[in-house]
């Protein structure tokens, strides 16, 4: 669906984005991590068609970006990093004209508007003023934007920023639920937010993809192992019997907490839980750790972007 | 071109509702009637004169009194177009709508097209405010309407022109300030530039200055004649203007 060769772009010295390969295919949903000044927004804009590359192709659906622009606007739905509203319009008002723009039949533009107001849950402030609203509600307004042509193609870039805590839980079962009918693209530097709900992550770090593999792999492929996290009554004395333990590759202790670094098999976690619970240390807690993606984000984006 | 429509309308609706647009209207209203109702009070003592006492001129309506109040329409349009255009698409590029406008399936023709018209539409009801001054006096008196059309139809292209140089001052940046000044000079330059003809000793440039002579386009319009030349003059100042907004809201795209 989105083809990206060779993409590199250059604001005078200072390269943004170097030779960057990648594509998605349709129906899927990708995120695109990386830490601020990345170079995240800058390949969402070429892909976007408002900006040139200095080199490289974009295709998108079989098009070239470039040489046949219109068409492949129609296929993309799009929220920049701040949501391009009206201060001054009414919602419906606004979302309707979005819509005459993306060129929707003139039938289908009430139902397009209401059913993009649905999916947002806009509905009740549709006749309000956008500037009134509070930053989360005119986040979804750029959403519900981004959505109202009904695009093969939604990319996304930090569509959670500024969204309270069930906003945004909502939003990422709006994304989970767009799964299938459109191919969606999800820029962020929030690791959950890809973890709810991206099938495939791509890394990217000073211009340069360092990682792209679904998260699974990501997980597997760094460090080989996982970790649980274990809170005891008594860390004394475990601590020792646990590093002998086969699969257990490194304890650290913190307090009453204890993190234990594993080879990943079912096996271990049972031994694991066996040792602690027969040594009477009264296990309190265990659990995954999901601080895990994190270390590889870490790790990848602070090595000077060496792949 | 229904794209193009979208945003002539929507534009229009917003800028006629916006309190730049209300506060624009009620200063150019004050000076217009303080100054028309002077010029007819003029225009009244005079014809209340002996015929030797006007000093061998010929008493019409058109002359003494519309034409001074026409001059003063295009006069105060030459500050007050830029104010009302000047936020077409600074404001777009500072409120990051301008993204929306570029990621749509739309040519940058409908773009630059489509505000055009809405700030022509806007700068259209303001000269019907002003016509409303001469057409009130046809309650009063009688007098030929030909040479006021004429008029109307050269303020509505001289305003046209105002409209496509504000238009194109407001693509260049971000701020509204420096649009409306930018506004202003091209709309001041436009006039005075004919002054160069004199100074300039080469022929060609002489001539060329003396067509884009745009006081005397205009006042052909006052005097109540339509010459196609004239009217070319203005839609291709208009055209050029446009298309170097179109120039520059393409140029994002290969910039």
């Amino acid at each position: 669906m989105i083809e990206v060769k060779n993409l590199t772009k250059r604001y005078g010295d200072r390269i943004a984005i170097d030779t960057l390969n990648f594509k998605v295919k349709k129906g899927e949903i990708v995120g695109f991590l990386g830490p601020n000044g990345a170079g995240k927004s800058t390949t969402m804009k070429i892909i976007t068609g408002q900006m040139a590359p200095s080199d490289g192709q974009v295709w998108v659906g079989g098009d070239d970006v470039f040489e046949k622009p219109i068409e492949v606007k129609k296929r993309i739905g799009y929220l920049p990093e701040t949501p391009p509203v009206y201060m001054d319009m009414y919602v419906r008002d606004f979302l309707t004209f979005v819509a005459k723009l993306k060129g929707c039949e003139s039938k289908k533009i009430k139902t397009s508007v209401d059913l993009a107001l649905e999916k947002t849950h806009l509905t009740e402030v549709s006749n309000r003023l956008i500037q009134n609203l509070s930053k989360g509600f005119k986040q979804r307004v750029g959403i519900a934007q981004a959505l109202v042509a009904d695009p093969e193609i939604l990319i996304l870039d930090e569509p959670t920023v500024g969204l309270d805590p069930k906003q945004v839980s909502e939003i990422r079962k709006l994304i989970q639920a767009l799964k299938g009918h459109h191919t969606v693209v999800l820029s962020t530097h929030i690791l959950p937010e890809v973890q709810a709900s991206c099938e495939r992550i791509i890394i990217i770090n000073q211009g340069h993809i360092v990682a792209e593999d679904t998260l699974e792999g990501l997980t597997s492929r760094i460090s080989g192992s996982k970790r649980v996290r274990l809170r005891l009554r008594k860390v004394n004395g475990v601590v020792d019997k646990l590093n002998l333990l086969n699969g257990v590759t490194q304890v650290n202790t913190n307090g009453n907490f204890m993190d234990v670094d594993y080879d990943g098999s079912d096996q271990t976690i049972e031994s694991i839980s066996n040792l602690v619970v027969s040594d009477g240390a009264g296990l309190l807690e265990l659990r995954p750790d999901d601080v895990a993606l994190e270390d590889i984000f870490i790790r990848l984006t602070s090595e000077g972007g060496a792949r | 071109m229904k794209a193009l429509w979208t945003i002539a309308w929507k534009d229009f609706k917003t800028l006629v509702t916006s309190p730049i647009f209300f506060l624009t209207t009620a200063i150019c209203t004050a000076i217009w009637s303080f100054n028309y109702l002077r010029s007819v009070s003029r225009f009244a003592q005079m014809s209340s004169l002996p015929p030797q006492m006007r000093q061998g001129q010929e008493l019409n309506i058109h002359y003494h009194l519309f034409i001074d109040h026409i001059s003063l329409i295009n006069l105060i349009f030459i500050f007050a177009i830029p104010a009302i255009t000047m936020r077409l698409i600074s404001e777009e590029k500072k409120s990051g709508t301008y993204g929306l406008l570029l990621t749509s399936p739309i040519t940058a023709t409908s773009i630059a097209g489509g505000k055009f018209l809405a700030g022509f539409m806007v700068s259209l009801v303001l000269i019907l405010v002003a016509f409303v001054y001469p057409l009130g006096t046809r309650a009063f008196t009688d007098f030929s309407m030909g040479p006021l059309l004429a008029s109307f139809l050269g303020v509505c292209l001289m305003t046209g022109t105002y409209v496509a140089i504000g238009l194109f001052a407001s693509s260049l940046s971000q701020s509204q300030v420096l649009s409306v000044i930018l506004g202003i000079l091209f709309n001041l330059i436009l006039w005075l530039i004919s002054q160069g003809s004199q100074m300039s000793d080469n022929e060609i440039l002489s001539s060329v200055l003396d067509y884009i002579h745009v006081p005397q386009q205009f006042f052909s319009f006052l005097k109540g004649t339509i010459n196609t030349s004239s009217f070319l003059f203005f839609l291709s100042a208009i055209g050029f203007f446009v298309f170097l907004t179109q120039r520059v809201v393409e140029s994002s795209r290969w910039r």
